[in-house]
């Protein structure tokens, strides 16, 4: 009897909990719908219900130089970074895991730093050190508000998810492997590239991917980066909100969300998304 | 290159392998130490000048701009407000997040992986888009009052947006995939059979998860609990689109300071939002452990 009670709570419970999850992911995924929602109505006030619906809002954001520009930038910078950040970031991971050496473990933590500080706090602290920077060469060097410094910004947030990811892909990493390739007379660069190389891609492909997001979704500290007249895809999106909320500006939303969207896809290929979160 | 050819250095080859290894590792150190560290040195000097109207930024050593932030009831209440609701939406996130990570770890369907992107997405689909889509929801004529005017439960359409609700609504959005995703990794490794073993030593499923899983998850739920509570600390765009321009938080407070001029007292104010988040996540942390060691 108390068996058959302890059963009928455990289905409830599991009752229960399903409906909680599937309201949280409700919850979680509301914004998104709502968004992609708005992007197709006809009218440019949004109040609901709409008059009616059409996508003749995508063609207008595809006419507004300040959005095609932002989408621009935002991909240049984040192709950028990423490929820096693959340069530096994969050979410190293959460093941190391979070397024991004294400061090892406060070394990886600095190269994780970006991530700790906030991203208002690393903006004004990077902001203050451009102007210093100008300052120090005489003004010589345009600095603030320069493309290179906000690349540099953003290749600092995108170092610490390459370094993090490949260094977990190089903990289950089988090293005999690397020793049968150099026993069997390869040099140590193809065995990098025959052995190392595809045995950590998943990391490195996971890493690439988040720093990739990491910038092109990078607004707080971009915030303090931008140049006049220049700016990327998130700031122009806030800067639009801070004024108004519109069709055009969800299509915009909506751009974003698929290009996003694909990245992951695409990502998901090559290792699956559930294993590197 | 380098990289490539130095790889293969096993750790007992000790002749130049200290070299390697800086090689290795001394361009990323140098980027983050130079970018980051000497930044941010140069930013808490920064605090300790003076401001004036006139001649911008004076050299000087003084506490000044910290004095003047915890002294004036408007910074303070600032400062209340973010750490109030940066609390709230930790607290919120962990009790809805648990149930679906649960749920993730758990599920036998093939859908898992979709599933998880679709926790994955909004996280990387920035937070000015998801403040467009609360925007769109909140708004006097958008859906919710649309709905609740369609189904007569008020007349007049409720103000939701810039309200200090509609801040905790979006800030809870926000950082939900963050508790969802690390608390699900961290059930995903506790091992089913000891679920099992308290249900069939009688527990009911609430007994078990006080009794099994909540401590065994402990570790995740500390992670998850930091995490979201320095991005609530830290929550710019929300507070800005979904708390309107008389609304403040302590991240607008710094990049509305850093656009008057004020450049000492914006880095201050930086220095109080990080040193607090730290500290505040530290304590946290070290009590959990306490609390929960046995």
């Amino acid at each position: 009897m108390t068996g058959l009670m302890g059963l009928d709570r455990r289905v409830i419970g599991r009752w229960a909990l399903t409906a909680a999850a599937a309201l949280t992911m409700l919850y979680i995924l509301l914004p998104l719908v709502s968004v992609i929602w708005l992007s197709f109505y006809r009218q440019e006030i949004p109040s609901f219900p709409p008059e009616g619906y059409s996508v003749h809002w995508y063609g207008v954001i595809a006419g507004n130089q300040r959005f095609v520009d932002g989408l621009l930038l935002s991909v240049q910078l984040g192709v950028s970074a990423t490929a820096i950040g693959l340069a530096v970031g994969v050979p410190a991971a293959l460093c941190l895991s391979r070397f024991r050496f004294p400061g090892r473990e406060a070394l990886n933590n600095v190269l994780l730093l970006p991530l700790m500080v906030p991203g208002v706090v690393l903006g004004t602290a990077l902001y203050v050190f451009h102007v210093e920077a100008e300052i120090a060469t005489g003004g010589n060097l345009p600095i603030i508000g320069s493309t290179l410094g906000l690349l540099s910004g953003h290749v600092l947030v995108v170092i610490p998810w390459i370094v993090r990811l490949v260094l977990a892909s190089l903990a289950g990493f089988d090293r005999t492997l690397e020793e049968a390739a150099m026993n069997l007379g390869a040099d140590r660069w193809t065995t990098f590239r025959r052995i190392t190389m595809p045995g950590i891609l998943p990391g490195v492909v996971a890493g690439a991917m988040f720093g990739f997001v990491a910038s092109f979704g990078n607004l707080e500290m971009s915030l303090f980066l931008v140049g006049p007249g220049r700016t990327t895809l998130p700031i122009a999106i806030l800067q639009y909100l801070e004024w108004k909320i519109d069709p055009s500006i969800a299509a915009v939303s909506v751009v974003q969300i698929v290009l996003i969207g694909a990245a992951m896809l695409i990502t998901d290929r090559f290792v699956k998304i559930s294993r590197v979160v | 290159m380098a990289a490539g050819a130095t790889t293969a250095v096993s750790v007992e080859e000790r002749g130049g392998s200290r070299l390697s290894a800086a090689a290795l590792i001394g361009p990323a150190t140098f980027i983050v130490a130079a970018g980051l560290l000497i930044p941010i040195l140069i930013l808490f000097r920064y605090s300790l000048d003076l401001y004036e109207a006139r001649r911008f930024v004076v050299e000087g050593y003084t506490l000044a701009n910290y004095i003047k932030f915890f002294s004036d009831d408007y910074y303070l209440g600032v400062f209340y407000t973010t750490v109030k609701i940066a609390l709230l939406c930790t607290f919120a996130c962990l009790i809805l997040g648990f149930p679906l990570a649960y749920a993730l770890a758990r599920t036998r369907t093939r859908f898992k992986n979709i599933l998880i992107m679709l926790v994955v997405l909004p996280l990387f689909v920035g937070n000015a888009v998801r403040a467009a889509g609360w925007m769109t929801l909140l708004g006097s004529r958008g859906m919710i009052n649309a709905g609740l005017i369609g189904f007569g439960i008020v007349d007049e359409p409720v103000e939701m947006m810039f309200t200090e609700g509609a801040v905790i609504v979006g800030i809870i959005a926000v950082n939900l995939p963050f508790m969802v995703l690390t608390l699900q990794s961290v059930i995903e490794s506790i091992d089913r059979a000891v679920e099992e073993a308290a249900f069939s030593l009688g527990a009911g499923p609430w007994h078990m998860f006080w009794r099994v899983l909540w401590p065994l998850a402990l570790p995740g739920i500390i992670a998850g609990v930091i995490l979201t509570f320095i991005l609530g600390m830290n929550a710019y765009a929300t507070p800005v689109l979904l708390g309107g321009p008389e609304f403040k938080m302590l991240a607008p407070l710094v990049f509305g300071q850093m656009q008057l001029g004020n450049w000492p007292f914006g880095a201050a104010v930086s220095f109080i939002l990080m040193t607090t988040t730290l500290v505040l996540t530290a304590t946290s942390g070290y009590l959990m452990h306490k609390r929960y060691r046995r």
